[in-house]
C-alpha cells in the first residue's frame, strides 16, 4: 500500500478549523450536552492523534524503564535484595538508563519523554481491571453513570479525523473468554456518550482486515449485489413516502456510513499483510508487534485514537505472580523492536509531532510490597519466601502503585526528557514530581487540544474529562 | 402550602377581574423585564423580592408589601421608580423609567395588578403532587369509551392538529405482539387474525398475549433486567460482589405478581430478590457515594420513584429538591452499621438517621434493626397514598408502549407531565386493580390512541413534546434476535439464565463417556507448566446433522476450531463450556482441532475432555468424544486453525486418569443434559448472556440502571449488522434451515412468507418481483441469506411502528 495520510499535507490552520467543526458536530449529537470547556488551552496543542500502548497486567518499572540495583539470580539470595532482575543499559540520552532487553528502545530515547513518577491511588485491594478502569476513564469504579473511555472522550469531543475512519479503535484485547472480561467490558465503552463513541474492537491484528471486508464467505460482487438489493427494496417500500421519519432517516445514514468504510480506500489500512515484507519483519509476528503496525497504518489513514494492548489475561503476560524474570524477558522482546520501529516510522512520515504515543500500565510491580507501603491490600504473590529458592521466585510478583513509568513520544512532548524519580532503595516510591492519573490525563487531553475541564451534562450534572475538572497538565513535559 | 395551589386560585381570580385598563402582556411585561429583571426575576431575588409570579409580586420583599392592589400611587413600587433619592430609587443604576412607563405601571396597579393566568417570568420549579388523584373522565366522543381515549380526545381537542389515524389490522398485530410478548406474529397467526371478522378480535388478541405467561415473562424480563440491573454475566459477579435475582424475577413475571407485592419483595427482600438492593460491590475501597447502602438509596429512588438521588448522595442536589441528608437517610435504612454522612467524599462527622423521602406518608423507626426498617420502607414505598410510586411505573409502561413518557425522561418524575389527568388516571387505575400491571398494559393497548398510526418524527421531536399519537420504537436487541430466531428457526437450544423454565426439564441423564486425554503418559510424569498441545480428530459426514453440540473443558485452557473456524476458547477449566458445532460442519471431511494449554507453576496434571453429539434427521446419533483415537502434536496452528507447514507426526493421544477432575463431573453432567435438550419453546434472547451483536443493537451493560435504551442506530452498530460475524453466521444457518423446512416452496411463495413474517404484510408487486429475482429459482441458500439480510436491516423491520 502506498500510504497517503488524508490530511497530513493540510496546513495546521485548516486542521484546527476542521477540529472546531467536528467539536460542534459532536456537541449536537446524543449522549450528553457539552456544558463546559476552556477556550484557551496552554500549552498549545500540536497532536491530533493518540496511540496508547497498553502494558496490561502491571509493567514493573524496575524491570523496564526505571532500573534499580541489579540482583542476578543466586539461589539463596535474600528476596529483599531483589530490586531489578535486569541490569541497566545506556540509552542514546545521557543520564537515562533503561533495562537490558530494551536495546531498540534505548536508541529512540532521544525522541521520548520518560515519566518515572506516576502514582496510583491505594484502592485497598488490588484488582487489575479496577485500576485499568481508573486509568482508562479517570474514574474509580463503581460509578453512578457509565464513565466513557479516554478514546470515547476523543471521539466525542474531536470527532473522527477522517470521516470514514472510526475515531476510537481498540486493538489486541479479547473481551470474552477469560476471568475478568466482564470488568474489561465495563470500561471498554463509550459510556454515557453512547456506542457511537465507543471502540471498534480488533482483538487479533492480522484478522483486522476482515472487519472491513464483506462477511466471510461472501465475495465483493455478491456483497455489492446485496447492498444494491437493499437500496432497490428500500425505494420500493410502500411506506417510503408515509414514513419520511427522522428516526428512519438516521438509521439509513448510519447504514450508509458503515458501508462507506467497507468500500473506501482507507479499508486497506486494516490489512497488515499489505505492508512491505521488511516492515512486517521489523514489527515481528507477535500480536503486540502486529498491533503496533496496524496502529500506525490506521493513524496514517486518519484514526483519532488507537489503543494497542499486550492483552490483559489474569496471571499472564505482565501480570507476573511467579517466574517474573523469564516472563519479562519474553515481553521485552515482544515490545522492544515494534515500539521503536513505530516511533521511527511515525517520524519518517512526519507524523510523530502530531501523534502522541503513550506507553503505560495500570501500576508497577515490586518483589516485596503489595500496593504501597502500609497498604491494607492483601499479598497476591503465588510463590512466597524470604530467599530465592528457584527461578520461579525470581521476579517482581507483587502489585506496586507507588511509582510507575509512563513513556511518551511525539505529540508535542519534549525529546530526550526525564521527568520525576523514584527512590533508589525500597520502597521504590516516587520521590520527585509525582504525577497522578488526573494530571496524566490532563496532559494527554491538553496535547490533543481538549481542556481537562471539559464537561458534559449527564442526568443534570456535569461530568468532567478529568475528575471534577481537577486534572492539570504537566507543563514541563511539553516541548 | 404546596406551590401549585395559588396558581389555580389565581386563574379564577384573573377570570373574575373586570377588563383591565392596561394590556399586561404587551405593555406591562416589557417594562418589568427591561428595568427589573436583572435583580428580581428568575433566580434573582434581591432584597427578598421576586417578580416571577403575581403571587411573588404581592408577597413583597424583606421590607414588606411592595404593591397595594388598586392603589398605585400608594404602592412602594411606584414610589421607588419615581424617587429621586439615589439611595432608595429603583432601578438603582442605569436608565430610569420614562414618564409613560411609570404611568402604565401605575394604571396597572390601580387596575388591581391584572395578570395572565399561569404566566410567570420564569416558571417556578414544578413540584409534582405526591398523593394519588382521581381525575374526572371527560365524556366519550364518537364511541371512544376507553378512559385513555376519553382523556386524550379531550387533550387533542384543545390543540391544533388532527386525531391520529387508525392503525391497520396488520400493523396492529405486529405492534401488539412485539410490545406485549416481544415476538413477531407468525404468518399463520397473521392470516388467521386478518380473516377473523369478529369485532372484538383486537381485544381478544391482547387478552391472549397477556394470558400466555411464558412469552410475556420472557419479553418483560428484558425491561426488568435493565431496570433492576440484573444480568447473567457482568461486573461484580467475579468475586461475589453481586447477586442475580433471575430466578425470583422470572417467577414473579410468570405469576404476574401484583406490583406492590413485587416491590415489597425487592425492598425488604427474600434470599432470591436481595441482589437488587445489595447492588454491585467492587473489591477494594470505593468512594462514599458508591458504598452499598448509598447504592441502595439510589436504586430504590430511581427504579421505583423516578427520583435521581445520585447528586444528593454527594451534596444537596442542584437540580431538584433532594438533600444530602435525605439520600443518606434512605441509605441508612439499609445499612447494617452506623453510616457517617460524607459530603463530596469527605466525612461530615454526622451520622445518618434512617428515614424516608416522603415523611407525609409516615416515617421509618430508626431504632429498629435493618430487617424491620426495610419492612417499614417497603410499606411506605407501596403506601396507598404514595401516588409517586404508581405514577412512576405506569409512566414507564406508557413509554414502552407509546414511545414517549407522559413524564419524560421517565426517570425525572419531578418534571411536569404533558397530561396529568392521563398519568393520574393510569396510576390510580393500577392501584384500584390489585396493582396488576397486565391490566394497565391491556388498558393502553385497547385504546384507539395505541391503535393509531405512529407519529412522523422531525429532528427536534424530543424538544417541546406535543402528543400526536404513538411513536415508533426501535426493536430491542432481544426483539431483533428473537425475530431472527423465529423466522429462521435457528434459536440456540440452551440458555444462560439460571431459571426454571417449563419445557426445558432434563431428559434422562446422559452418561459421561468421553475420556480425559493429553500428550504423554502422565502416570509417570506430569505435563510441563505452560505446555501447549494440539489435538485433532477427523470424521466424515454423508449429510449434515440437525443438531451438533459438545461440552468440553481443558485443564488449564483451550481453543477449539472446527474446520478452521474458531468456535470457543476458555481458560476457566472449572467451568466447562457447551458449544454449538452445527454452523461449522460440512458434508464430507470435517476436522476438529483443539489446542490445550497447561498452566501452573511446575509440572502438573493436564487434561482435555470433550463429549459431542450429532443428531441426524433420521434420529440417528453420532458421538464426538475425546479418547485415545484422537491424535496430538506439539505444533500449534495459526489463528485460523490451520497448520502451516503441516507438522506431520501426529501421535495417538494418551488417556489420563480423570480422578483428578472428579470435582467438575457434576458440572459436566448438568451441561450435557442441558445441552442435549431441544424441542421445547424457543429459547429467547432475554435468557442469553449478551453477545457482540446484542450489544451492538443496544443491550446495555447492566452496571447502571437503564430505563430507556437509545432509539437510534449508530454507525458502529450498523457495521456489526453490515459484516459482523454473528449476524452473518446466523443468517447463513438460518437460510439453510428455512430451505430445509420450506423445501419445495417456490421463490415467490417464499418471498410472500418472509414478508408476512418480517413485516406482517404482503409484498407489493414490485417488491415481490425484486425479491423473487434475488432468490433465484429454485431458491438457493446464498440468495436467501442475502434477502434475509436485506429484509432484516430495512428500517421497516428494525422498528415497531
Amino acid at each position: 500500500m502506498n500510504p497517503l495520510p488524508l490530511d497530513s499535507t493540510q496546513p495546521r490552520r485548516d486542521f484546527l478549523k476542521k477540529l472546531a467543526a467536528a467539536t460542534t458536530a459532536a456537541m449536537m449529537s446524543r449522549g450528553g450536552q457539552l456544558i463546559a470547556s476552556d477556550a484557551v488551552i496552554q500549552p498549545k496543542a500540536t497532536a491530533d492523534a493518540v496511540i496508547i500502548l497498553w502494558m496490561a497486567g502491571g509493567m514493573a518499572a524496575p524491570e523496564t524503564f526505571d532500573p534499580k540495583r541489579y540482583q542476578p539470580y543466586e539461589k539463596g539470595a535474600p528476596m529483599a535484595n531483589v530490586l531489578s532482575t535486569f541490569p541497566a543499559i545506556d540509552t542514546n540520552v545521557d543520564g537515562i538508563k533503561i533495562c537490558q532487553g530494551l536495546e531498540h528502545l534505548a536508541q529512540v530515547m532521544d525522541r521520548a519523554t520518560l515519566i518515572r513518577s506516576c502514582v496510583q491511588p491505594d484502592l485497598g485491594s488490588i484488582l487489575h481491571s479496577r485500576h485499568q478502569y481508573h486509568w482508562h476513564t479517570g474514574y474509580v469504579p463503581p460509578q453512578t453513570v457509565a464513565a466513557p473511555h479516554l478514546g470515547a472522550w476523543m471521539a466525542k469531543v474531536l470527532g473522527p479525523r477522517n470521516p470514514v475512519m472510526p475515531a476510537f479503535i481498540n486493538i489486541g484485547q479479547h473481551l470474552e473468554g477469560h476471568g475478568e472480561s466482564e470488568e474489561l467490558k465495563a470500561f471498554t465503552t463509550g459510556g454515557f456518550f453512547g456506542s457511537e463513541f465507543g471502540p471498534m474492537n480488533l482483538p487479533v491484528p492480522d484478522e483486522a482486515a476482515q472487519s472491513v471486508r464483506p462477511p466471510k464467505g461472501m465475495d465483493a460482487g455478491r456483497f455489492e449485489n446485496r447492498s444494491a438489493l437493499f437500496r432497490k427494496l428500500l425505494d420500493q417500500n410502500p411506506q417510503r413516502d408515509i414514513i419520511s421519519d427522522f428516526q428512519r432517516e438516521s438509521m439509513l445514514r448510519s447504514l450508509e456510513n458503515a458501508h462507506r468504510l467497507l468500500s473506501s480506500k482507507e479499508r486497506a489500512a486494516f490489512d497488515i499483510s499489505l505492508e512491505p515484507k521488511e516492515s512486517q519483519e521489523a514489527y515481528g509476528s507477535g500480536r503486540f508487534g502486529q498491533g503496533c503496525l496496524l496502529a500506525r497504518r490506521l493513524v496514517e489513514n486518519g484514526a483519532r485514537f488507537v489503543e494497542v494492548t499486550t492483552e490483559y489475561i489474569p496471571f499472564v503476560h505482565w501480570d507476573t505472580h511467579s517466574d517474573g524474570h523469564a516472563t519479562v524477558e519474553r515481553l521485552h522482546q515482544e515490545i522492544d523492536r515494534p515500539i521503536a520501529r513505530l516511533i521511527r516510522d511515525l517520524e519518517s512520515r512526519g507524523l510523530l509531532d502530531r501523534t502522541l504515543v503513550v506507553v503505560a500500565s495500570e501500576f508497577s510491580r515490586d518483589a516485596m510490597i503489595e500496593g504501597v507501603p502500609n497498604s491494607t491490600a492483601g499479598d497476591q504473590a503465588t510463590v512466597k519466601g524470604d530467599t530465592l529458592e528457584s527461578p520461579q521466585h525470581y521476579g517482581l510478583h507483587r502489585h506496586f502503585t507507588g511509582g510507575t513509568n509512563v513513556l511518551m513520544f511525539g505529540g508535542g512532548m519534549k525529546r530526550g526528557h526525564l521527568y520525576g524519580a523514584t527512590a533508589e532503595e525500597r520502597p521504590l516510591v516516587a520521590i520527585k514530581d509525582p504525577v497522578s492519573i488526573p494530571d496524566l490525563h490532563a496532559t494527554i487531553f491538553t496535547a490533543m487540544g481538549i481542556s481537562p475541564k471539559t464537561a458534559f451534562d449527564i442526568e443534570g450534572r456535569p461530568f468532567y474529562a478529568t475528575i471534577d475538572g481537577t486534572g492539570r497538565a504537566v507543563r514541563d513535559l511539553f516541548a | 402550602m404546596p406551590r401549585f395551589l395559588p396558581l389555580f386560585l389565581l386563574s379564577c381570580l384573573a377570570a373574575a377581574l373586570p377588563a383591565a385598563a392596561v394590556d399586561f402582556s404587551h405593555e406591562v411585561v416589557p417594562i418589568l423585564k427591561k428595568h427589573c429583571a436583572e435583580c428580581h426575576m428568575g433566580d434573582k431575588k434581591k432584597g427578598g423580592f421576586s417578580m416571577n409570579t403575581r403571587e411573588d409580586l404581592l408577597a413583597g420583599s424583606e421590607n414588606g408589601k411592595v404593591l397595594i392592589e388598586g392603589r398605585g400611587a400608594e404602592s412602594l413600587l411606584i414610589q421607588l421608580i419615581t424617587s429621586v433619592d439615589s439611595d432608595e430609587q429603583m432601578p438603582p443604576k442605569g436608565t430610569r423609567l420614562t414618564a409613560a412607563e411609570v404611568q402604565t405601571l401605575t394604571a396597572w396597579v390601580d387596575a388591581g395588578v391584572p395578570w395572565t393566568a399561569g404566566f410567570a417570568f420564569k416558571k417556578g420549579a414544578y413540584e409534582p403532587p405526591l398523593k394519588p388523584r382521581r381525575p374526572l373522565l371527560p365524556a366519550a366522543s364518537a364511541g371512544r369509551e376507553n378512559p385513555v381515549d376519553r382523556i386524550l380526545d379531550a387533550h387533542l381537542a384543545k390543540q391544533p392538529g388532527p386525531v391520529p389515524a387508525p392503525l391497520s389490522d396488520n400493523a396492529f398485530l405486529r405492534r401488539v405482539y412485539l410490545d406485549l410478548v416481544g415476538l413477531l406474529p407468525s404468518p399463520e397467526q397473521l392470516t388467521a387474525f386478518l380473516a377473523d371478522s369478529a369485532p372484538g378480535k383486537r381485544q381478544q388478541a391482547i387478552a391472549l398475549l397477556l394470558n400466555t405467561p411464558q412469552p410475556y415473562a420472557e419479553h418483560w424480563l428484558t425491561f426488568w433486567n435493565d431496570l433492576l440491573r440484573n444480568d447473567y454475566a457482568g461486573t461484580g459477579y467475579i468475586d461475589g460482589g453481586r447477586k442475580q435475582i433471575s430466578a425470583w424475577l422470572y417467577q414473579a413475571l410468570l405469576e404476574n405478581k401484583p406490583y406492590d407485592q413485587f416491590v415489597r419483595e425487592l425492598v425488604a427482600p427474600t434470599e432470591g430478590s436481595e441482589g437488587f438492593g445489595k447492588g454491585i460491590k467492587w473489591r477494594g475501597q470505593v468512594s462514599a457515594g458508591q458504598l452499598v447502602p448509598v447504592q441502595f438509596a439510589q436504586s430504590m429512588g430511581q427504579t421505583f420513584l423516578g427520583i435521581n438521588l445520585k447528586c444528593a448522595s454527594c451534596h444537596d442536589s442542584f437540580i431538584d429538591r433532594w438533600k444530602l441528608e435525605e439520600a443518606y437517610g434512605l441509605a441508612a435504612v439499609f445499612s447494617d452499621e452506623p453510616l457517617e454522612i460524607h459530603r463530596c467524599d469527605k466525612p461530615t462527622g454526622r451520622q445518618a438517621k434512617a428515614s424516608w423521602l416522603f415523611p407525609e406518608l409516615g416515617q421509618i423507626d430508626a431504632s429498629q434493626p435493618p430487617a424491620e426498617r426495610l419492612k417499614q420502607l417497603a410499606a411506605l414505598m407501596t403506601h396507598p397514598e404514595n401516588g409517586r410510586f404508581t405514577r412512576t411505573i405506569v409512566n414507564r409502561l406508557w413509554h414502552r408502549l407509546m414511545g414517549h413518557g407522559i413524564v419524560h425522561p421517565v426517570d425525572a418524575m419531578q418534571s411536569e407531565p404533558w397530561n396529568s389527568d392521563l398519568l393520574d388516571f393510569l396510576a390510580t387505575d393500577l392501584a384500584d386493580h390489585q396493582y396488576d400491571l397486565k391490566r394497565t398494559l391491556a388498558l393502553i393497548c385497547s385504546s384507539k390512541a395505541y391503535q393509531s398510526v405512529a407519529e412522523v418524527l422531525k429532528e427536534d421531536a424530543d424538544r417541546n413534546y406535543t402528543y400526536a399519537g404513538p411513536r415508533s420504537k426501535r426493536l430491542t436487541a432481544e426483539q431483533f434476535t428473537d425475530a431472527i430466531w423465529q423466522i429462521t428457526g435457528a434459536a440456540p437450544r440452551k440458555f444462560d439464565a439460571p431459571i426454571k423454565r417449563e419445557g426445558s426439564a432434563p431428559r434422562p441423564e446422559q452418561a459421561l463417556a468421553a475420556k480425559w486425554i493429553w500428550s504423554g503418559d502422565q502416570k509417570a510424569k506430569a505435563a510441563a507448566s505452560g505446555e501447549t498441545v494440539s489435538f485433532r480428530t477427523r470424521f466424515h459426514l454423508a449429510a449434515l446433522p440437525q443438531t451438533a453440540s459438545a461440552v468440553l473443558t481443558c485443564d488449564n485452557g483451550f481453543k477449539l476450531w472446527v474446520n478452521q473456524k474458531e468456535i470457543a476458547r476458555s481458560d476457566q477449566w472449572e467451568t466447562p463450556v457447551a458449544v454449538d458445532l452445527l454452523d461449522a460442519l460440512r458434508t464430507g471431511e470435517n476436522e476438529i482441532v483443539i489446542v490445550g494449554t497447561n498452566g501452573g507453576q511446575g509440572p502438573n496434571l493436564a487434561g482435555l475432555w470433550m463429549q459431542g453429539q450429532l443428531r441426524f434427521a433420521d434420529g440417528s446419533l453420532q458421538t464426538l468424544n475425546s479418547g485415545p483415537a484422537w491424535l496430538w502434536n506439539s505444533a500449534v496452528p495459526r489463528s485460523d486453525g490451520l497448520f502451516t507447514p503441516d507438522p506431520g507426526h501426529w501421535k495417538p493421544a494418551v488417556e489420563v486418569n480423570g480422578a483428578a477432575w472428579q470435582g467438575i463431573n457434576d458440572a459436566l453432567q448438568a451441561l450435557l443434559v442441558e445441552n442435549a435438550n431441544g424441542g421445547g419453546p424457543m429459547v429467547r434472547a432475554a435468557l442469553m448472556k449478551s453477545d457482540f451483536l446484542m450489544r451492538a443493537l443496544g443491550r446495555p451493560n447492566r452496571e447502571q440502571i437503564v430505563s430507556m435504551r437509545p432509539n437510534d442506530l449508530t454507525t458502529l452498530e450498523a457495521m456489526d449488522l453490515n459484516n459482523g460475524q454473528i449476524l452473518t453466521t446466523r443468517l447463513e444457518t438460518g437460510a439453510r434451515a428455512i430451505l430445509q423446512k420450506q423445501a419445495g416452496a417456490g421463490s415467490a411463495a417464499l418471498v410472500s412468507w418472509l414478508y408476512a413474517f418480517a413485516y406482517s404484510r404482503a409484498p407489493s408487486p414490485a417488491e415481490l418481483a425484486l425479491a423473487t429475482e434475488a432468490l433465484g429459482s429454485p431458491p438457493n441458500a446464498a440468495g436467501l441469506q442475502d434477502l434475509l439480510w436485506v429484509l432484516l436491516v430495512q428500517p421497516e423491520f428494525q422498528m415497531v411502528r
